[in-house]
């Protein structure tokens, strides 16, 4: 078969937007919190309490979208099938958990920076506490280990499909035209809080490297003494810089409780919070390799689950499963590359210099 | 004679028990009360997963309520320390909790509880143990209870192919181990194989226990499933517990079609086709009401299974929503598995063992 013919067989048969879906829904929410990392740890705050941020984000938007729910604020949208409004929910609801995830970390920042407490072990409190916290609020709000929507499931409420266009709609010959292959990469069965995201990781990225704040933020995690005495209060940099780590953490959270876990909070976010400590560091604290690391991490995690139904050429074969590896080889590769990876690049790997270290005016 | 009017009766019971299902919600009904002595007469075990899951732990937990509060008795739920991993000691210290805190009966959902079990019945002779999905311990004290779960299973596939599905899933929880599990997925293969050879059509079925061994929800099933609507599966039998939630959201997302187990779980989302019922509130509702009758030798060490004869499986009809296969005919089915005419394998084939199986019109993918 000729390249242009399998190319095109490859994109309408193949099961490619699938797996570019698939691998961002599991790279999306290692991004944004692995660069809630980054400017915590640019500030000179080492953020171990991503994972209970996460935990603590993701009931809080649960919870929110639970509660709105009950209330009927949204009921009317959602029997008209208007997604612009709903998707305006969901917006609301990603700002809740950024503003109550900013908040959360705020005890990180006062033990970390006013205290001057061992930021390891302030962060490994709050990992401690966000699971407990949140599970006995649980229970006494649901009677029960997992708090969940109060009606219908996260696809029906925040997820765009191409029937809300007039792609795709009806049965048999009467069914009309599907979105072609960039829409059902991009617009059928996408949660727009992806791209959210994805916009506010750019934003955040250019806000590091291009702007006098991103400049003094990373002073101050560089070299704390220098950048106060240029007249930068740095006591306010670490707060920004944790603050808006708690945010990005929050948002994470609910992100990943949306799309992947049916928007339900258990006290857990099955270890994403490390994960994304782990991406942040393979990517040499950079927002542009720790894109590129959580989308290899999230592609081998989409293959790993789904390497049953990948069928990359659409001639109905799936290659995958018929050389017969066993599917827990697929399931370790994920952790088996990172592992490979951070051993290669660790090296070249660049700490910054402050991080970790309480700022104290006296040893300047 | 005895012996029959030991039958009637239970039939009368279990009976009532169902008409009484339907004029009270057992959801309204709160999970908790406050004794004032603080003893709790009905004690409720939980298996792996949750109270309120909605399906297993929850339909058996209805039963107890609806017992209780019927009966103007106290009640209380136990549930075993460490969650989805508790281990025998756990359930144990839950069995001991609910004896000491007054139990006169416990009922001890899931055929994991069975080593704790036999342990605390041991004990605690004095307390009548409920064992649901459960086998003989050999303790006067402890009343297994079984279900015909190919019955069910085998009406919802015949159901879904009937109705025109043509390419089926299965994920089932327990990790190919469950049994009740495995009788429902290969009940469900029997069934969709059985109406695809009346219907001289080709049926293909994934069947897969990757992912839902503790039947807790995760990411993972989420895209697994989603990747199996992508691929054309149409329908996909959720037989597991909190399971449910992860293939519920690839169903909607892919605008798809779920099959729910042991409880109507039509409520819970629309994607719901039908879902392969046991009979759980009420048989457990009987058992209990078998100790209050002082009858408790009727079913104390007796291996009770219920089936469709007990009317413990099936279809749920209030919820009807199939349009090429009717209710009657479901009835008709109903009554032919009843009197014999449908036979069904109920062998536990454990893991992959369904693969081995030879089927006239279905294709087994094993996943």
């Amino acid at each position: 078969m000729d390249i242009l013919g399998w190319i095109n067989q490859a994109i309408t048969e193949g099961t490619i937007p699938f797996l570019i879906r698939q691998t961002l829904i599991y790279a999306v929410p290692l991004m944004i919190v692995a660069l809630a990392g980054v400017f915590s740890e640019r500030s000179g705050v080492i953020n171990l309490a991503l994972e209970g941020i996460m935990i603590f984000g993701a009931f809080v938007g649960v919870l929110f979208v639970r509660s709105v729910q009950q209330w009927g604020w949204f009921e009317a949208a959602y029997k008209a099938k208007d997604w612009m409004t709903l998707q305006s929910f969901s917006l609301l609801t990603m700002a809740v958990t950024a503003a109550l995830g900013a908040l959360f970390a705020m005890l990180l920042a006062f033990a970390a920076i006013n205290l001057r407490a061992d930021q390891t072990i302030g962060g490994t409190a709050l990992n401690l506490m966000a699971p407990a916290l949140v599970l006995f609020l649980i229970r006494i709000l649901a009677n029960q280990n997992t708090l969940q929507m109060a009606t219908g499931d996260s696809a029906s409420w925040f997820m765009l499909k191409e029937s809300y266009f007039g792609f795709g709609v009806g049965r048999g010959v009467n069914k009309t035209p599907s979105m072609g292959f960039l829409g059902q990469v991009f617009v059928n069965k996408v949660y727009p809080m992806t791209y959210v995201c994805i916009l506010i990781f750019i934003v955040l990225a250019i806000i590091l490297y291009k702007t006098k704040f991103g400049l003094r933020l990373r002073a101050c995690g560089e070299n704390p003494q220098a950048a106060d005495s240029l007249g930068i209060n740095v006591f306010k940099m670490r707060y920004a810089g944790v603050g808006i780590s708690g945010a990005l953490a929050g948002m994470g959270g609910f992100v990943y409780a949306m799309t992947t876990a049916n928007c339900t909070s258990n006290g857990d976010v099955a270890g994403f919070g490390f994960l994304a400590l782990a991406v942040m560091i393979f990517g040499n604290w950079k927002p542009g390799n720790i894109a590129g690391a959580a989308l290899l991490f999230g592609l081998f995690k989409c293959v790993a689950a789904s390497y049953g139904s990948l069928d990359i050429n659409g001639d109905g074969i799936y290659m995958l499963k018929e050389i017969g590896v066993s599917a827990h080889v697929y399931r370790l590769m994920p952790y088996v590359i990172t592992l490979v990876v951070l051993a290669f690049t660790s090296k070249s790997s660049r700490a910054p210099k402050a991080e970790g270290i309480p700022y104290d005016k006296s040893t300047r | 004679m005895k012996k029959f009017l030991a039958m009637l009766l239970a039939m009368v019971m279990m009976l009532g028990c169902v008409a009484f299902a339907e004029t009270v919600n057992p959801d309204d009904i709160p999970d908790t009360v406050t004794a004032e002595d603080g003893k709790y007469e009905i004690a409720f075990v939980t298996d792996v997963g949750q109270l309120k899951d909605k399906s297993f732990n929850q339909g058996t937990w209805n039963g107890v309520k609806l017992y209780a509060t019927a009966n103007g008795l106290t009640y209380k739920y136990y549930q075993p320390a460490n969650g989805d991993q508790a281990t025998d000691d756990d359930r144990y210290d839950a069995m001991k909790a609910a004896c000491e805190g007054g139990a006169k009966v416990v009922v001890c959902a899931g055929f994991m509880q069975g080593t704790a079990l036999a342990k605390a019945a041991a004990e605690y002779t004095d307390v009548k143990f409920v064992f649901i999905d459960g086998w003989q311990l050999g303790l006067a004290n402890v009343a297994p209870i079984a279900f015909a779960e190919e019955q069910s299973g085998y009406l919802a596939g015949y159901a879904v192919v009937k109705e025109g599905f043509t390419k089926l899933g299965f994920s089932g929880g327990g990790g190919g181990t469950n049994p009740a599990c495995i009788r429902y997925g290969y009940g469900f293969a029997q069934g969709a194989n059985a109406a695809a050879a009346e219907m001289g059509v080709n049926v293909e079925l994934k069947y897969s226990w990757q992912y839902g061994a503790s039947f807790s929800a995760s990411a993972e099933l989420q895209t697994m499933i989603s990747g199996w609507y992508e691929t054309g599966t149409e329908i996909v039998f959720a037989c597991g517990g909190s399971m449910f939630s992860s293939i519920v959201a690839a169903a909607s997302a892919n605008d798809a079609c779920v099959v729910g187990v042991d409880v109507d779980q039509s409520y819970e989302s629309e994607t719901v086709v039908t879902s392969a019922l046991k009979g759980l509130s009420s048989a457990t509702a009987w058992a209990i009401g078998k100790y209050y009758a002082g009858e408790w030798e009727t079913v104390g060490d007796v291996a009770t299974s219920l089936g469709a004869n007990n009317d413990a499986v099936g279809l749920p009809t209030d919820t009807w929503s199939l349009t090429a296969w009717t209710v009657d005919e479901y009835n008709a089915l109903l009554a032919a598995i009843k009197d014999g005419t449908v036979t069904i394998d109920s062998t536990v084939l454990e893991n992959d063992g369904v693969v081995n199986v030879e089927f006239s019109n279905l294709k087994v993918i094993y996943e």
